[in-house]
């Protein structure tokens, strides 16, 4: 438990490594996870350090494994292999060069099919036109196709251009012809069926055969220029059938025997793929552990002698026994011949702070770390806020239904808490609901008790122990009135009243001031802890005794009248009841006559505890700096002493703490400032955060009133039919109940009361004795690697 | 719509359970009738706070669970004590509308 409330005692260890073993002795310490190390280089940049070289290899490996994962589509996990990078380069290259060859055999495969097509359309451009025929230009029949001989004679050069292009491009290119060659081109064109691949971009897209006939040798030089601006693929027009069938048989072959070829190809990828998928997550988490080995190595230095290394790390003092095992194992795997060894240095530095939690306390020390870290070895708010941060949300959310509701949800999360699947999602909201699951278990618990004690249960009360109010007297005109044998919770009559709130509100204000006082009272008592820890026993008078006795005896005073009141005044004399809070301004102001006191002696009473509070304002302001001043003056004197003393004392931690005192003494204006805005901060607190826990009533009967307003207008509107309609009527009506219930009750209201009560937390009941300004115990451990794998999703 | 507001009155036996503790005086109200409950819940909750810690088995664990059992003793204890507390001597009482009286008065009595 020591560990939970104050975490635990860290000391600073030297390590002795052979430069020989240090590899290995720092991979065990990776394994365990035991120490934090030091930086030992702070002035050399990254780029000088020793090891640069290693990390650069292993982000090169990494690159490479990251390129092989995202082609797999799948991993397993394999045994290990050997030769780590020299496997992983041997195996890129050879990625590359099987997919570039592949890449290479599929454009051709395009550029083939693509002639096919063009061959394919344009053949059915010929055989249509062949019906028109123009004088001059003799066209072309079915058998005899465009002969360059007879176009010669008539002088003539018809010319012809085919290619393809791309869909979109067409009627700008259409248009572009006829401007520049001014109608001395005929084009046709018609659309491929299928869709071919753009070879650049990948995608499908939809392309178009276009045939060109012009005349001219400029024209053609002109229409070669356009097609190309446009990316037309250009094919050669066959000039006679002849020709244009024998072109079409090779394509047909070249194209079966490039299909075979990249289908071989493919095969040859997936098989290589495929031994490498069995070993890629394996290959991953080695060159992880090696990049953060020597990121370790980096932070060592050498010593004078160059053969050995040595490292500073941070170890819990429990754990230094097992760094030495660590450090054997280490040595005694690299097989060297002079062992590594461990040796504890005195410091003056502050460790950092670790606190050992479970998996039922770590939610809640994650909402406390979330404010701040401690300070090492300062009193650990987590093993309180396990059970009053639920109850002060329970006393928000108040409500049996949906306290069970929520229990229940909280039960089952915990219950297969194991399962991997819901462990592992990348939802990011639902992790923060699993990680909390304990937390929320214990709200779920502590909300079912408030709700029994309100009695409400989804807006209705429960009538367990009967109503103490008597309804015969209500009808016979006289009123009657017993508390019930059995009353322990408020009576179920109250639910069915018109001035209920009046009653509501006047108890769960004065209940929220209660709780409220009593809570910070405990965290000023918390203080004593650390300052007898620090061994500040003079801030135990000078701080901690003014500052209880102003919470007191103001605040405190006012439980008190509000407990009395309670007992004392009844219905009897409920014209007469003094308002407390009149008489709670009075006594500030000093003035008791305008009403007749609550007890005799009240006003002597009432001075005395002002008094008291009002001196121990400059009692906490100057007690402190003066006191301290004293010592500084006196210890200029005892210098000498007090250095032969600090030889003596062998406890690094009484060591830290003079270190700490002498540094205090020497700014007393510091001290004077520290403390004065220490002192307002409080005392104005007091008054704030006293008010401040009103919102524990604010809630809660924000909690019942919205509970209550969806009853009336969801759920009673179901329920009044009473016809067979009525039945079905109710499902959905159900329904719409149930999910506005979850949604709003719920998870609105629920995280509304989380927040409020996490507020109280880290504000009004913290800051009478937590600081929160440490710095977290982060050991070198493999498994707290962050590992940009899974950012991209690939583990 | 006339509301009636209930008063203290300390002669009329109320439910039937507690005919035998009729005509209890208002003054001894307090501490006679409040006594069951405040014994009850009391030894329940001291129970809770005081005996179950030492019966806790040793374990890394004992001092958490130890802390968590008083600090819920305390807790809920206080948060009864002023629930009751804040009833035993009501300056008002319920009012009802008439016919949640006459349905009450049929129901109940």
């Amino acid at each position: 438990m020591d560990s939970l409330l104050r975490g635990e005692e860290l000391c600073l260890a030297q390590l002795f490594l052979q430069s020989g073993s240090a590899y290995d002795c720092i991979s065990e310490l990776g394994e365990l996870g035991l120490v934090e190390f030091r930086d030992l280089n702070p002035s050399v940049n990254a780029f000088q350090r020793k090891h640069v070289n290693e990390i650069k290899n292993c982000e090169e490996m990494e690159r490479i494994l990251g390129e092989l994962a995202s082609t797999l589509s799948f991993c397993c996990n394999h045994r290990v292999s050997v030769c780590l990078q020299e496997q992983l380069q041997r195996l890129e290259v050879e990625l590359g060069e099987v997919t570039r060859n592949k890449e290479k055999l599929q454009k051709n495969l395009l550029e083939l099919r693509e002639y096919t097509h063009m061959l394919r359309i344009t053949h059915s451009f010929v055989q249509r036109t062949s019906e028109v025929s123009y004088e001059e230009f003799p066209f072309l029949e079915k058998d005899t196709v465009m002969d360059y001989s007879s176009m010669q004679r008539l002088g003539a050069k018809l010319g012809f251009i085919s290619g393809l292009i791309q869909r979109a491009k067409i009627e700008a290119f259409e248009r572009m012809l006829w401007r520049v060659c001014k109608g001395y081109t005929i084009l046709s064109y018609a659309e491929v069926d299928e869709y071919l691949e753009d070879p650049e971009t990948g995608e499908p897209s939809k392309s178009i055969v276009f045939l060109i006939s012009y005349w001219g040798e400029q024209i053609g030089q002109k229409v070669k220029k356009i097609s190309d601006c446009y990316h037309c693929h250009l094919y050669p027009y066959p000039t006679n059938n002849d020709e244009r069938n024998d072109v079409v048989e090779g394509l047909k072959t070249r194209i079966q025997d490039l299909h075979t070829v990249l289908h071989r190809t493919e095969d040859y990828l997936r098989q290589v793929l495929m031994k490498a998928s069995e070993s890629v997550y394996t290959w991953v988490i080695q060159v992880k552990k090696i990049k953060a080995i020597y990121y370790i190595l980096n932070l060592c230095s050498l010593d004078v002698t160059n053969k050995c290394l040595i490292a500073e790390v941070w170890c819990p003092v429990n754990d230094i026994a097992n760094l030495r095992r660590a450090l054997e194992e280490g040595s005694r795997k690299s097989g060297a011949t002079v062992p590594s060894f461990v040796n504890r240095i005195p410091t003056s530095d502050t460790p950092p702070s670790l606190i050992r939690t479970n998996k039922f306390t770590s939610g809640f020390q994650g909402i406390v770390d979330a404010y701040g870290v401690g300070n090492y070895r300062e009193v650990n708010p987590a093993p309180f806020t396990i059970i009053t941060f639920p109850f002060l949300f329970a006393v928000m959310f108040g409500d049996l239904g949906h306290g069970l509701i929520m229990a229940l949800f909280a039960f089952w999360m915990v219950l297969y808490e194991n399962n991997r699947k819901l462990k592992n999602t990348r939802n990011e909201i639902w992790n923060t609901f699993f990680e909390g699951r304990y937390i929320i278990l214990m709200m779920g618990l502590f909300s079912i008790y408030t709700g029994l004690i309100y009695n409400d249960c989804f807006s209705k009360s429960l009538n367990i122990f009967g109503s103490g109010w008597s309804v015969k007297a209500i009808f016979n005109h006289y009123g009657g009135f017993k508390v019930s044998l059995y009353q322990s919770n408020l009576p179920i009559i109250w639910n069915l009243a018109t001035n209920r709130l009046t009653f509501l509100n006047s108890y769960k204000m004065k209940m929220s001031v209660i709780i409220g006082i009593i809570h910070m009272s405990f965290g000023v008592i918390l203080s004593t802890y650390n300052h007898l820890h620090f061994r500040k026993k003079h801030n135990l008078y000078l701080v901690f005794l003014p500052e209880l006795l102003f919470l007191l005896c103001l605040f405190g005073y006012l439980v008190f009248m509000i407990f009395y009141k309670w007992l004392v005044f009844s219905a009897k004399d409920s014209r007469e009841a003094p308002s407390i809070l009149i008489h709670f301004i009075n006594m500030f102001l000093m003035q008791g006559d305008g009403v007749p006191p609550l007890y005799p002696g009240q006003t002597g009473l009432q001075i005395f505890l002002v008094v008291i509070a009002v001196l121990s304002v400059p009692v906490l302001l100057l007690g402190k700096p003066i006191y301290l001043n004293w010592l500084h003056n006196g210890s200029q004197r005892l210098g000498m002493y007090r250095g032969y003393e600090r030889v003596r004392r062998n406890s690094e931690e009484e060591l830290y703490l003079m270190r700490a005192n002498d540094m205090e003494e020497g700014s007393s204006h510091n001290e004077f400032l520290h403390q004065a805005i220490h002192t307002i901060e409080y005392c104005l607190g007091c008054v704030s955060n006293t008010a401040s826990y009103l919102r524990l009533w604010a809630l809660s009967l924000a909690h019942a009133q919205l509970s209550d307003v969806l009853w009336a207008m969801v759920m009673r509107v179901g329920l009044r039919m009473d016809t067979r309609l009525g039945v079905l009527f109710l499902v959905p009506v159900f329904s719409l109940f149930a999910v506005l219930t979850v949604s709003i009750l719920l998870v609105m209201e629920g995280l509304s009361a989380f927040l409020h009560a996490l507020r109280l937390h880290w504000v009004e009941f913290q800051n009478k004795f937590y600081s929160g300004t440490g710095v977290k115990f982060s050991p070198f451990s493999f498994s707290l690697l962050p590992s940009s794998f899974e950012h991209d999703g690939l583990l | 719509m006339r509301s009636v507001r209930l008063q203290a009155d300390d002669s009329s036996p109320v439910h039937p359970y507690l005919r035998l503790f009729s005509g209890v005086r208002a003054g001894a109200m307090v501490s006679h009738s409040l006594a069951l409950p405040m014994i009850c819940f009391t030894t329940l909750w001291a129970l809770v706070g005081v005996v179950a810690p030492f019966l806790v088995p040793k374990g890394p664990n004992r001092g958490v669970i130890v802390t968590s059992l008083i600090l819920t003793a305390v807790c809920c204890y206080l948060f009864w004590l002023v629930a009751i507390l804040a009833q035993a001597n009501p300056l008002f009482g319920p009012q009802l509308k008439n016919e949640t009286i006459w349905y009450l008065r049929y129901f109940w009595e």
